[in-house]
């Protein structure tokens, strides 16, 4: 039983490393600062998720597993927001958007 | 109110149902249930709660495909993408439900909400030759089955 919610627990965990690794490689690679925010807002949002399911067997306590799911959703909910933020900036401001290689 | 409950409920799992913190609670419970009343005066239709249950699976389906999609484009030694700004007329009511779509959207692949402007929601999509036009009107539907009544159709128009 251990050895399973162990395994759980691994394979979740590196799931979710490699998604958050996605994320920041999207982070460096991507052309500009909205393609940068599509890595961070759906990656990152995976690979927490992904942490989240990893680490809640680990908990000794339902209520606090329960609090691993609310940091995930607010950590969607600020992702969602703070992504549209940035991005209606980028347009207020007529900052560079990258339309393709010339 | 429905919303002090759900605050309260929010502290305690917060800080664990610990007894000490529990005073401090029931005031913010009350402090965060008035300011969001104001932020966001209750309109009128009901939270349905099995469409509710359908949409987070939904979501949570897409949102491993969205996963997935990103770090596909962004690990790609040839990093395929083809991005651009379209805007997309929604027939959703402005306010909870629109922003809500929009927040949706940022999370689904290959979409980001930009800005709203009037009927318009303006995304930068990641690969323009994906049917954007299709997401979001699905999107649209299943929010309305949500928060409540009116229909969703779109058109697309390049920016």
């Amino acid at each position: 039983m251990t050895a399973a919610l162990d395994a759980i627990t691994v394979v979740f965990v590196l799931a979710g490393c490699f998604f958050f690794l996605a994320g920041n490689v999207g982070l460096l690679r991507f052309p500009d600062t909205l393609t940068r925010l599509h890595a961070l807002t759906k990656a990152d949002n995976l690979g927490l998720g992904l942490v989240v399911i990893g680490l809640m067997p680990r908990m000794d306590h339902p209520l606090s597993a329960l609090k691993l799911l609310l940091v995930w959703a607010l950590g969607m909910l600020a992702a969602a927001t703070v992504g549209q933020l940035i991005a209606r900036s980028v347009l207020r401001r007529g900052l560079p958007i990258w339309k393709g290689p010339q | 109110m429905m919303r002090i409950l759900l605050f309260a409920g929010l502290w305690l799992v917060l800080t664990e149902a610990d007894p000490g913190a529990m005073p401090v609670g029931a005031l913010a419970a009350l402090a965060a249930a008035w300011t969001s009343k104001h932020l966001l005066p209750p309109q009128p239709g009901r939270l349905r709660l099995m469409a509710l249950l359908r949409f987070t699976w939904h979501f949570l389906k897409l949102s491993v495909y969205s996963g997935i999609d990103v770090a596909y484009r962004a690990l790609h030694p040839r990093l395929p993408l083809d991005p651009a700004l379209v805007g997309v007329r929604v027939t959703l009511p402005p306010g909870m439900a629109r922003t809500t779509l929009a927040s949706e959207l940022s999370l689904l692949p290959g979409t980001l909400a930009v800005s709203q402007d009037g009927d318009e929601v303006v995304l930068h999509c990641l690969d323009q030759t994906q049917p954007i036009e299709q997401q979001v009107s699905t999107e649209g539907t299943l929010i309305t089955s949500i928060l409540g009544d009116g229909p969703d159709a779109g058109g697309t128009r390049h920016v």
